[in-house]
């Protein structure tokens, strides 16, 4: 059999082709998907923010409901674990009452490995 | 002598062109509002993506149970396909045959297909409950397994196969069965394209009999999940035409790969007298 004539074959080399981008995008997503989303609070002149409350808001089909939350350390630094979504808003609360905006989060996958964008509380 | 003048080879191709982009407008439409989400109605319209993303699709897949859809409408059009390959190639090399009111089966067949679909969906409805595989893979394939059209593409193939090399055939001692797969299909294989093409088609885009043979969402197909999707997130524009893409992807791919068989197997056996 000619092996050459049959892998140039368009009907052979386009499913290949699309079987190793689907295999390497599972092996990406394999590798990539522990669930983690971290990232750090800031004030408006960029210093850490410490004991601040970082709320995850999760997507229903209509609107966003809070759904996890996680304090900041003494580096403003916060960590959600075993996250399995792949879309939602994130928002920073200080104990005096300040807020940041909304942080809008879009996944490539669920559970994926994510660093946020800093969350700047009290920016005017 | 005179000549025929024919209009320069530029012209012919730039009006191809236009006439193109015409046809092709609405896929991009579609492409476009997948990758953007932008409002359809918007006025006025903007032809280039404005920040386009693919996040609309990463939405489908999780929104709804797509993969379980794509998993029914694939083995549903791999049954579909499988038994048009195989009744029609029976049927097809029946007709090439001469027996008893014969003319009369072509004629029924031919009938037959006057017949809209939608008035034989009650009957249709009542063998696939009988036969006891409503909300199956296989009572959504049943009345897909073989379609006249196709029979008829077979039968103008076979019939282009000289009747010597079957005769050669049938005196070296092969069977009907040995006949039909050693020399008519490999002889025919625009025929077996378009047949599997059109009952690619047909079966991936088929919504009225799914919709009334399923029962659950587990043995929803991609049209059916199409609905569905469209009555639970109406203004998710953007996924709704990620979705549309998702379902067309499939078939377009299919077509472009076979084109050349699809339009031959169309067309041969349409100059016949």
């Amino acid at each position: 059999m000619n092996w050459r004539a049959v892998l140039t074959h368009r009907f052979v080399y386009v499913p290949l082709a699309a079987a190793v981008l689907v295999g390497a995008w599972n092996l990406h997503v394999a590798a990539n998907a522990d669930g983690v989303i971290e990232g750090v609070v800031r004030d408006g002149a960029g210093r850490p923010v410490a004991d601040a409350d970082v709320i995850f808001f999760e997507r229903n089909f209509v609107n966003y409901q809070e759904k996890f939350r996680a304090r900041t350390d003494a580096a403003g630094a916060y960590r959600f674990e075993n996250m399995q979504v792949h879309v939602g808003q994130l928002e920073a609360r200080t104990p005096g009452g300040a807020r940041s905006q909304r942080l809008q989060l879009r996944l490539w996958f669920r559970a994926q490995h994510t660093r946020a964008d800093p969350l700047v509380v009290g920016a005017s | 002598m005179s000549r025929v003048r024919r209009p320069p080879t530029w012209r012919r191709h730039a009006t191809m062109v236009v006439v193109c982009a015409l046809m092709l407008l609405p896929f991009y439409w579609v492409l476009k509002t997948s990758l953007t989400g932008e409002n359809i109605y918007a006025y006025p319209p903007r032809l280039l993506p404005e920040n386009p993303h693919l996040f609309n699709y990463v939405d489908v897949w999780y929104l709804i149970a797509f993969p379980r859809f794509v998993l029914n409408s694939v083995i549903v059009t791999a049954m579909a396909i499988c038994g048009n390959l195989l009744f029609n190639t029976a049927a097809g090399y029946a007709l090439t045959k001469d027996f008893p009111a014969k003319r009369w089966v072509v004629l029924l067949f031919l009938s037959c297909m006057l017949i809209p679909f939608q008035a034989t969906i009650i009957p249709a409805y009542l063998i696939t409950s009988w036969l006891g595989v409503l909300n199956t893979h296989l009572g959504i394939a049943l009345p897909l397994l073989s379609t006249i059209i196709c029979i008829f593409i077979f039968k103008a193939s076979f019939e282009a196969v000289p009747r010597s090399l079957i005769d050669a055939a049938r005196i070296d001692g092969l069977s009907e069965w040995r006949i039909v797969l050693r020399i008519m299909l490999p002889l025919s294989k625009p025929a077996i394209a378009t047949n599997v093409i059109l009952s690619f088609i047909w079966s991936w885009n088929a919504f009225l009999w799914p919709l009334i043979v399923t029962r659950t969402q587990e043995m929803a197909t991609l049209p059916l999940g199409l609905a569905r999707f469209l009555s639970v997130l109406e203004d998710t524009t953007g996924a709704l035409y990620a979705f549309v893409v998702m379902v067309l992807v499939p078939g377009i791919t299919i077509f472009l790969m076979a084109q050349k068989e699809f339009i031959r197997g169309l067309t041969s056996g349409a100059t016949k007298g």
